[in-house]
């Protein structure tokens, strides 16, 4: 069996607490580009049916506010991880 | 909240709601004299209702654009948003004086209010379905 000194077991983790901090910080751009492509659909939309703009606009909103709080979550998981 | 189509109106309820329910972390963190946590309360809820009322005028500037544009005008304005959030989780957990889950907590609470609003008004819907069904 390999037996590792304690720096090395340290270094280990070290990284792949950096390494998870990396994918967790990727993991949060998912839901800029899901905004994205319901705000160009919401223009097309408006486009079609103008007396409706409210009712998408606060549709869109409600779903923004909730989608885009897994960004914050991956941010606290990647602070934790790289401070930690 | 489904009632609401104006989202000026949206906006204002969703704020005042925010604060109603932004009361009791704070008085808890004044009343056990742990400042670092009602600073990072506070803090938080500043920035979250900033990027909130920044999110509907980014939203209202995107529907004057065309499909594509105003796609990437979005995920754009996610991205400033996202590098501000991280920004202020950095600040939080590198100065002392200020508790990183308590702006954590901070910067969820307008999530927390819409959720727990749509879900306030599922109960209402669905008691208020049975009650109807019950009188029938």
């Amino acid at each position: 069996m390999i037996q590792f000194t304690p720096e090395v077991v340290e270094a280990i983790i070290t990284t792949a607490s950096l390494i998870g901090a990396g994918v967790a910080v990727i993991a949060g751009m998912g839901p800029g580009i899901g905004m994205g492509l319901a705000a160009g659909k919401a223009t097309t939309a408006v486009r079609r049916q103008p007396e409706a703009r409210g009712a998408i606009i606060t549709t869109m909103l409600l779903g923004q506010i909730i989608s885009g709080s897994t960004g914050i979550y991956s941010l606290v998981i990647a602070i934790f991880l790289i401070f930690s | 909240m489904k009632h609401i189509d104006d989202p000026v109106r949206l906006q204002k309820e969703i704020l005042k709601k925010t604060c109603y329910l932004a009361v009791i972390p704070v008085l808890y963190s004044l009343v056990s004299g742990e400042w670092a946590t009602l600073l990072g309360l506070l803090f938080g809820l500043l920035i979250g209702t900033l990027i909130f009322r920044l999110r509907l005028i980014n939203i209202e500037r995107s529907l004057q654009m065309s499909e594509g544009k105003a796609t990437s005008f979005i995920r754009n304005r996610y991205f400033i948003e996202y590098a501000i959030y991280l920004a202020v989780l950095l600040v939080a957990r590198k100065n002392p004086a200020v508790n990183f889950l308590a702006t954590a907590i901070g910067l969820f609470f307008i999530k927390f209010t819409v959720i727990g609003w749509v879900i306030i008004d599922l109960i209402r819907d669905a008691f208020n379905q049975k009650l109807e069904s019950f009188k029938r």
